[in-house]
């Protein structure tokens, strides 16, 4: 079960797991997403490459004016697929 | 255990269950059940986008002996696509130099164990194991 949604404070809670079945519903609500902001990962418990590539590419379009997307509370495994994907480079990155 | 599944994004949440369960009934250790599931979703998925020609299932058998998964996924009716090949992936090039796409098996790569490929007549076998650094009581 995945999930996404804005948290109290205005950032963008995960929860949940997010494989390739749940991308199309990611994908909607990020391309919604207008302005820099903070991703809270505290409750995602996975995420694979599908998921990776919506994050990749929100980052990408909101670079274009100058901002970026942080990611918070990141699991020490969702930590470790960042890791191996070079995404500590391109996002900012908080652990748990 | 082993199970076949349907050709579909829509079979990911009974991977899941089937790979959780198998995993559970050999006391595999919970930290290291992440990349097997991570690995297991990207080889599914890469059947099912990269085969949309064939309409057969997809068969999975998970094995868990000292402490050391080993995953076999086939299909048949496939052309031949050597996984464990190096992929051509440059995690370190800026962002405006990268796009969506192509981290699967890279990632399989790096996080799984003994991954390997067969091809004949038709059926690929991939095969991968995970050691989870817990005795398997």
């Amino acid at each position: 079960m995945f999930d996404i949604g804005y948290g109290s404070d205005g950032e963008i809670v995960y929860s949940g797991r997010l494989d390739a079945s749940q991308c199309e519903k990611a994908q909607s609500f990020m391309d919604a997403v207008a302005e820099p902001g903070v991703l809270d990962f505290d409750k995602l418990e996975y995420i694979s490459s599908a998921g990776l590539g919506i994050l990749l590419k929100t980052q990408k379009r909101l670079a274009e004016s100058g901002g970026g997307l942080k990611i918070i509370n990141v699991n020490n495994h969702i930590h470790d697929v960042f890791h191996y994907s070079g995404f500590n480079a391109i996002f900012d990155i908080e652990a748990k | 255990m082993q199970k076949s599944f349907s050709r579909s994004l829509a079979s990911l949440s009974s991977v899941y269950e089937f790979t959780e369960a198998a995993l559970t009934a050999g006391r595999f250790a919970e930290a290291a059940k992440f990349p097997v599931h991570l690995a297991t979703e990207e080889l599914f998925v890469n059947m099912v986008e990269y085969n949309p020609e064939t309409s057969t299932d997809i068969d999975m058998q998970i094995d868990v002996v000292d402490a050391v998964a080993t995953i076999t996924m086939s299909e048949y009716g496939v052309p031949e696509f050597d996984v464990t090949k190096p992929r051509d992936v440059n995690i370190d090039a800026p962002l405006d130099e990268r796009s969506p796409g192509g981290l699967g098996l890279h990632l399989i790569q790096k996080m799984v164990d003994n991954l390997t490929y067969e091809y004949c007549d038709g059926r690929s076998t991939i095969s991968f194991s995970k050691q989870s650094g817990h005795p398997n009581v």
